[in-house]
Order: structure tokens, then C-alpha cells, then sequence
């Protein structure tokens, strides 16, 4: 074998802060690429796995240094190359894909401005030349037409044909190697499929190698041959996609496998998530990264970090950093099959929606109906799940439910009473009734109150207990989704999103609705989380009887926590009906659509040892 | 029930380490703390002039345009023979007490505007044009006008750099007004019953108020500039009072054969301007991060 194209070792990155240790970001990082080889870094959030990549071109944000380990680029080593030289391989060697593509390019240029400024920086070849390799750059991407669509602006490409751009820019400069980082992560799922179809298809013609950053192991499963599993910083798992999906031998790998939700996976089953949140990089490890989120962990594994052991297995070789695991020579059980929860029969209706109807003016004479005649009705007891791709009008169908704002035309029945456009009072009898659930965890907690006084909102809105035993209400409210109550003087920033989003789950309950309406409420958590929240939310239904709506783009998620589901499509319902039999026998095309782009983690051949 | 999750940070001496206030981490910096010894200096000589202070500010001695160093004149004497350390600290003082009447009535108004404003729709439109209004009206323009309104003196003074204040304070606020309204925190708190008013004041107001604090401290900075400006021209407080302005305009004509004459005045404004700008630049650099 010859040597590697990349070659990573022992690679640390800290991030200094104003007080206190540095944050150790990456630690001992080492892997290989070779050419024409797709290699896919997966972990949740602060695994470190956007961090090494950035590290790579020495792009890192702020006060991250490279404190340790080399980066060799066809022997090369870059992590003390000049700046100059530096900016010869950015472009030319090593290609870069980011998340956004909405911002990712200049909305005053023309793509072709943007392609050719990339082009003259690497060539300097004459104009006619730039040009034609331009376009045909974007009909390598799948741009259709790209001689009448080279001269448009960004703002006229989709999301997933501005992402298509940017692979294209990536390329101009023939890198040997592709680094994309959350590609798809804010696209739709079916875009998502397409771009992924697209990076798998490039790397076989060109020969580019791809180093594909992502935190959703079903891409992975997709893309890439190779895979190099994070936590903490820290390399916990690397070997070939289907050896390490199907059969993990890490304890987190094979965590995060469960945590998954699978489309398979019938309504009303319980995920197991994670328990526990991930490691404080800014604190020394002693230990292995994952010990204290360990059902398998013992005395050793708290003292001295597990190496990363090569394993022999029959697949090719993998790696993993576990003490217990490079003694064990079978993989690690496969999860228990999913078990039902069971779960209240729903009662009577309590919240119904006829014929909503919401436009939106845009300027000038330009509108944009984002709901069109939406009906559904929802039980006490019951989740109703809504899925939608973005734009269908899911958020807005839960601002109006929440009374945030006015529908245009239609009805809201509560308790069978009228309340489309409730008065003063009625509005905060509704309000009582109804609460919501917000997707972003961040955004949806004020910075400036801590999370008590957060939870207390409600009740002093709602006139609830006296301020005399408030404190103790908010305890119990706390304690409810999971905190601990001596959390409530810390002001959010001091948790983690899945604690602030248990801190707005608690907000919502203060006032003892009937009526939830969750809108994405786990779309910005990682899975291991996200499994946390569902099960929460599960949980407090059947305890307290809730009428949930639960919204997502996220089909897997909502099939299991959903008795029915209505697939929103263009501010219409497409479909509505029992949760596994839209799943499984859908009716509307565009359901068979969303269904068939979602990509499984899991190979077929296992899925079937699950099955059974 | 799910069990319970341990606090974050809730391990040992980490959780006892309460977090400091932005503002107070802002001012520890070098740059603050360099801001605040400046204009600690220069309101210190202000408030302490009538002991600092050897004469009078308005007496007259036998000694004109005396240098620096004379005896019982440290700073020397001006045209008339006044002292003019002595004009010098009252001017100080005279300034002094001019921005921290005229900033913070100026601020007071314009977010008192800027609150209506976000009240209703039809008062945000009044209350902007009258911002244009008072923006038409470069600074100087709206001196003099004020001043032939009300005859020189000190509180035109007050009143101009208050009213070119107003829209200055009002605009910010009127903004972070209406960037924080469309944040999902509050159509949380909409959404959990919380009236109108305890939306504007409790969640609004408070994370909309950072930008004010750094531009109190360039108000100030502007103050001095504009008080400066009123007095050399002669439409500021009536001589034979000091002000700095007023100092300065003097020495004009005798900058050649007595420099020192217009150099108090001139390095006292340089240390105030560039204290107010290192604290508000600091302010401004912790409160972005």
C-alpha cells in the first residue's frame, strides 16, 4: 500500500479562554485518507469533529491553536507551513464545503463572478477558458443548463442547487481532497439525497477523496466507506462504515446506534437515549471520554485513557479506544428490539382546526400562502404528528394554534368553543390551555433570566399559587422534566441544550395545559439527547394526559412518538392518518417520497437481524 | 418519572464562582482601566477645584500673559491676568457638570420617545420624523438657533447637546427594541400569558439596553466636543465664567507668543475624549463577544 494522502497524528487543538484552563478541543486525534477514499468523522455536538477539520488548512476560529501532532499532506506538513504556502493547498489540494449554503456565497455576485474569481486564483488561465471550465464545473454538479444560469445570482438557485455551487467552487481547484462539513445538515431530506448522491458520484469519477463531516450516522451509511466515530474530542471507533454500523464495538457507537430513530421502528416504542451529558472539555480527563456515560465502564476505564486498539475482525480493520472492548473478542450485543410503551387510549377532542387559512405579504404584490385550508383535530391523551420539508408551513400552523398569530381565514375550536379570535380575557383562558414548545433551545430562553424565574413566568401570568410557594411549584416543575432543582438560579447559558430545552418543556407545563404543541422540539438537540426529550415528552403524556402536537421534518422521530400523522405539503395536508399505517402503506406520492429519502444507519442485512 | 439530571456545573468550586457582570469584566481590561484613570483624573481636578484652586477663577492680578511656572500662577496667567490653573479646574468643572446634566436628560428623553414608539404604530411614526427633524439641524446650526432663541448661558448649553442627544438614544433604542421583539424568547413569553408590559420591561427592555451603556460613554465624549465648540464660538456660557471652550477661544489670538496659554484646555479635552472613548470601546468590545 502506498502512503496515505492524509495523515493525521496525535492531533490537539485548545481554544484558550479569557480565565481558567484552555478548552481542549481535539485531543490526540490520528487518522489516514487515502486518494479516492471517503472517510466520514461522525459525533454530536463538541465532539471535536468540525474543530479537526478546520484544523486541518489551519482555519480555526478565534483563539483555537494547534497545540500538538502533525498533519501530513502527501508528506507534507502543514501544521507549521508558512501562511503562504498554506494557501496554496487551500483550494488546490484540500477542497471546502460548508453547512449553510444560504451564506456561504457572495448575493452580489454571480456565480460565474464567484467560480471565475476561484479559477484565476489557482489558474490565471485567459477568460474564454475560465468560462468554459465554469461551466462545466456546474454540469459536473448537476446544475441543469449551466451556459443560461452561470450569469443568475444566488437568490435564484434552491438550497440544494446553491450547495451544488459550492461543491462546484470546492472543486474549481481540482483538490485532491474534499472536505465537506454538514453538507446536508439544512437541507431537506430530499435534497439531502440528491447532494449525497452527487458527493458519492464525484469522488468515483474525479478520484477526490472525501472527508465527510456530519453528526447523522444515516448519511454515513450512505456516503462513506470509512468511518471515524468522536466524543469528546477523542477518537473512539474508526473502521469500515458497515463493520462499525452493524456491529459497533465501542459502548457510545453502539449508544448512538440506538438512539436512532428508524423508520422501522413502530408508533408508541420507546428510544433509549444516552443518559448523561457530554464531557466539560475545559476540565482534564483522566480517563476515557465516555466513562461517566457508561453502562459498561469500570474502575480503569475512569483512570487511564483506553488507547485505540486495532480489533481483528473478518470485515477489515477497525479500532476502537476501550478498555473492555479490546479485550472482548465478539461485538457488543445489539440493542434490545424496541418495546411498546403502553399508552392511555385518547379521549375526547379538545383541540380541533377548520379550513386555516394564512398568507403572508411579501413586497410588492408578491404572496406567499404558507397554510391553505389546514383542518385537524386532536384528542386528549393523543399526539398528532405533523411533518412537513421546510416551507410547508409547519411553524406557522403552530404560532396560529398558539395564538402568536392571527389566522386569515378558518376556525380554532377548544373544548368545542370558538376561539379563532379570542378577547382579552378568553385569549388568557386559551393561553392557559394551550402552550407551546420551541424548536430553538437557544433562542427560545431570555439570556437575562435565570431558569426559575423562567418556569415562574407562567405562573405569576396566570396568577397561579401565591409568590410564597412559587419557588416550591418551580422545584416540582423542574424536577418533572428531569433537572435538579437547585439548577433554577443558573441563568441558561450555563446548560446544555438538552437541559434548556427541559427548562422551556417545564416553562410550557407551569400553567397545567391541556394542549402542547412541540414545533421541532428536538431538531437542534443531537440524538443521544433528542431520544432524552422524546422519552420526556412521552412520559409527561401519559402521567398528565396531554394532547400533543408534535411537529418535525424528521419522519423516523415522529412515526414513534405519534398515534396519527398529517404530512404537510404546501400549506396543505397531503395525507393524515394512523401513524404506522402512513408509514408503511403511504398513499400520497410525496409521502413515498420524504419515506424514500431518509437514509437508514443501519445496512439492509442487519436491519433484518433487528426484525427478527 | 425520568430521573433526575445532576446541575450543570455543579461540581465543586465551579458553581460558587458566581459570574461577573460584562460590564464590570469590561472595565477590568487594560483599555478600561486605562479609560477610567483618565476621566477619574480630570472629574477628580474638576471637583476638587476650589481646594486645588490658589485664586478665584474671575480675579484679575498685575500679571498678564505670565509663563507657566510663575510664582503663585503654576500654569501662569491669562491676557487679563487671571490665573489661569485656577480658570482651568472651574472650567473643568463648569464642563463637567454641563454633560452630566445635558447626557443623561438627553438619553432619558430619547428612549422615553423610543418607548412610545414601540407602543403604537402611529406614535413610532411621529416620534421618527421628529427624530429626522432634530437630525436636519446639523449640531452648530441648532446652537446658534437655540441660543438667539434664549440669549447665551449655560442652559442652551444643556439644551442643545440634550436635544442633538435625543434621537442619538432614541434610534438605538427604538432598534434593539424592535430586533428583540422578533426573537423566540419573547413569543414564548407571549405565548405563556405574560402581558404587554411586562414583556417590554422585563424581556425586552434589559437585552436591548447593552448598546445604550456604550453610547452613553460617546455621548459624553460628543458633549465635550460640542460644549467646546458652543463656548469658542461665543454662544456658550457667558464669559467672564470659565469653560474650557471659553478658555480656549481666548488664548486665539495670543497662541504665538504664549502657547501654554491655550495648552491646559486643550490636553485636559484630549484626556477626557480619549478616557470616554477607551471605556465606551471597551464597554463595546465585551458586550459583542
Amino acid at each position: 500500500m502506498t502512503t496515505p494522502l492524509l495523515d493525521v497524528r496525535d492531533l490537539d487543538v485548545t481554544f484558550t479562554t479569557p480565565d481558567g484552563p484552555g478548552l481542549r478541543a481535539v485531543r490526540g486525534v490520528s487518522f489516514t485518507l487515502r486518494r479516492g477514499e471517503t472517510l466520514a468523522v461522525v459525533g454530536e455536538s463538541g465532539s471535536g469533529k468540525s474543530t479537526t477539520a478546520l484544523a486541518l488548512l489551519r482555519m480555526l476560529p478565534g483563539t483555537g491553536r494547534i497545540t500538538g501532532g502533525s498533519v501530513r499532506l502527501d508528506g507534507t506538513e502543514l501544521t507549521t507551513a508558512p501562511e503562504d504556502e498554506l494557501r496554496a493547498v487551500r483550494g488546490t489540494r484540500i477542497g471546502m464545503v460548508f453547512q449553510d449554503p444560504m451564506t456561504a456565497l457572495n448575493p452580489v455576485l454571480t456565480i460565474g463572478r464567484q467560480l471565475d474569481e476561484v479559477l484565476r486564483a489557482h489558474g490565471g488561465r485567459d477568460r474564454a477558458a475560465r468560462r468554459a471550465r465554469a461551466l462545466e464545473l456546474l454540469s459536473l454538479v448537476g446544475i441543469p443548463d449551466p451556459a443560461r444560469r452561470v450569469d443568475d445570482h444566488p437568490h435564484r438557485f434552491s438550497g440544494g442547487q446553491r450547495q451544488r455551487v459550492l461543491i462546484a467552487l470546492a472543486l474549481a481547484g481540482e483538490p485532491d481532497v474534499l472536505v465537506a462539513d454538514e453538507p446536508t445538515t439544512a437541507l431537506d431530506a430530499t435534497v439531502q439525497d440528491q447532494i449525497l448522491t452527487l458527493l458519492g458520484d464525484l469522488t468515483r469519477t474525479t478520484g477526490t477523496a472525501l472527508l465527510l463531516i456530519t453528526h447523522n450516522l444515516g448519511v454515513v451509511a450512505r456516503t462513506c466507506d470509512r468511518v471515524l466515530v468522536m466524543y469528546g474530542g477523542t477518537v473512539v471507533e474508526d473502521g469500515p462504515t458497515a463493520e462499525v454500523l452493524a456491529r459497533p464495538r465501542h459502548p457510545y457507537t453502539a449508544g448512538l446506534l440506538a438512539a436512532v430513530p428508524r423508520l422501522s421502528t413502530p408508533s408508541g416504542t420507546r428510544l433509549t437515549g444516552i443518559p448523561g451529558t457530554p464531557p466539560d472539555l475545559s476540565l482534564p480527563l483522566a480517563g476515557c471520554a465516555f466513562a461517566a456515560r457508561c453502562a459498561l465502564a469500570e474502575d480503569r476505564c475512569r483512570t487511564a485513557a483506553p488507547p485505540l486498539t486495532a480489533l481483528a475482525t473478518a470485515a477489515g480493520p477497525v479500532r476502537a479506544a476501550c478498555h473492555p472492548a479490546a479485550e472482548r473478542s465478539v461485538p457488543l450485543p445489539p440493542p434490545p428490539p424496541p418495546v411498546r410503551a403502553e399508552r392511555p387510549a385518547p379521549g375526547p377532542v379538545v383541540l380541533a382546526a377548520e379550513e386555516l387559512r394564512k398568507t403572508y405579504r411579501g413586497r410588492g404584490r408578491h404572496r406567499h400562502t404558507a397554510l391553505d385550508g389546514v383542518s385537524l383535530t386532536l384528542r386528549a391523551g393523543e399526539t398528532l404528528g405533523i411533518v412537513g420539508e421546510s416551507g410547508s408551513g409547519k411553524s406557522t400552523l403552530a404560532r396560529i394554534l398558539a395564538h402568536a398569530d392571527p389566522a386569515d381565514a378558518g376556525r380554532i375550536l377548544l373544548d368545542g368553543q370558538d376561539v379563532t379570535r379570542p378577547g382579552r380575557t378568553a385569549l388568557h383562558a386559551v393561553r392557559r390551555r394551550v402552550q407551546m414548545v420551541f424548536q430553538d433551545p437557544y433562542a427560545s430562553l431570555d439570556p437575562r433570566m435565570t431558569a426559575g424565574d423562567i418556569v415562574a413566568e407562567p405562573l405569576r401570568a396566570f396568577g397561579i399559587g401565591t409568590p410564597a410557594d412559587r419557588p416550591a411549584r418551580v422545584a416540582a416543575l423542574l424536577r418533572t422534566v428531569g433537572l435538579d432543582p437547585a439548577a433554577a438560579d443558573r441563568l441558561p447559558r450555563a446548560f446544555s441544550g438538552g437541559q434548556r430545552q427541559r427548562i422551556g418543556i417545564a416553562r410550557a407545563l407551569a400553567p397545567e395545559p391541556a394542549v402542547l404543541l412541540c414545533d421541532e422540539p428536538v431538531s437542534a438537540l443531537d440524538v443521544s439527547v433528542q431520544a432524552q426529550i422524546t422519552g420526556l415528552l412521552t412520559d409527561l403524556q401519559r402521567d398528565l394526559g396531554l394532547a400533543l402536537v408534535f411537529i418535525a421534518h424528521d419522519l423516523a422521530v415522529v412515526r414513534q412518538v405519534s398515534h396519527r400523522i398529517a404530512v404537510l405539503h404546501d400549506g396543505r395536508i397531503v395525507e393524515e392518518g394512523d401513524a404506522d399505517e402512513i408509514c408503511e402503506r403511504p398513499r400520497a406520492a410525496y409521502t413515498r417520497a420524504l419515506l424514500a429519502a431518509v437514509p437508514e444507519p443501519v445496512p439492509a442485512a442487519r436491519a433484518e437481524e433487528f426484525a427478527a | 418519572m425520568t430521573s433526575t439530571l445532576p446541575a450543570p456545573a455543579a461540581t465543586g468550586e465551579k458553581a460558587a464562582r458566581r459570574p461577573r457582570h460584562p460590564y464590570l469584566t469590561a472595565l477590568a481590561t487594560a483599555r478600561g482601566r486605562t479609560g477610567l484613570a483618565l476621566v477619574g483624573l480630570v472629574v477628580l481636578a474638576g471637583l476638587l477645584a476650589p481646594l486645588l484652586a490658589g485664586h478665584p477663577p474671575t480675579d484679575q492680578s498685575g500679571l498678564t500673559l505670565a509663563p507657566v511656572g510663575t510664582p503663585g500662577h503654576p500654569l501662569g496667567t491669562d491676557d487679563l491676568g487671571r490665573d489661569l490653573l485656577s480658570r482651568l479646574l472651574y472650567g473643568i468643572r463648569a464642563d463637567l457638570g454641563i454633560i452630566a446634566a445635558a447626557v443623561p436628560l438627553g438619553a432619558a428623553l430619547g428612549c422615553l420617545l423610543a418607548l412610545a414608539a414601540a407602543a403604537h404604530p402611529a406614535a413610532d411614526t411621529a416620534v421618527q420624523r421628529l427624530f429626522d427633524l432634530i437630525l436636519a439641524f446639523p449640531g452648530l446650526i441648532l446652537a446658534l438657533a437655540v441660543t438667539a432663541a434664549l440669549g447665551p448661558g449655560r442652559l442652551p448649553v444643556v439644551l442643545v447637546i440634550a436635544l442633538a442627544e435625543i434621537p442619538v438614544f432614541g434610534r438605538l433604542l427604538r432598534t434593539g427594541i424592535l430586533a428583540q421583539r422578533g426573537r423566540e424568547y419573547v413569543t414564548a413569553a407571549r405565548v405563556g400569558g405574560s402581558s404587554g408590559r411586562r414583556i417590554l420591561t422585563r424581556h425586552v427592555l434589559p437585552n436591548a439596553a447593552d448598546p445604550l451603556v456604550v453610547q452613553i460613554a460617546v455621548s459624553l465624549t460628543v458633549a465635550v466636543f460640542l460644549e467646546g465648540a458652543m463656548s469658542f464660538l461665543g454662544v456658550g456660557v457667558r464669559p467672564p465664567e470659565p469653560t474650557l471652550g471659553a478658555v480656549l477661544s481666548q488664548s486665539m489670538p495670543h497662541l504665538a507668543q504664549a502657547p501654554h496659554f491655550a495648552a491646559g484646555p486643550l490636553v485636559t479635552v484630549t484626556a477626557l475624549v480619549l478616557g470616554l472613548s477607551l471605556v465606551a470601546e471597551a464597554l463595546n468590545r465585551e458586550i459583542r463577544r
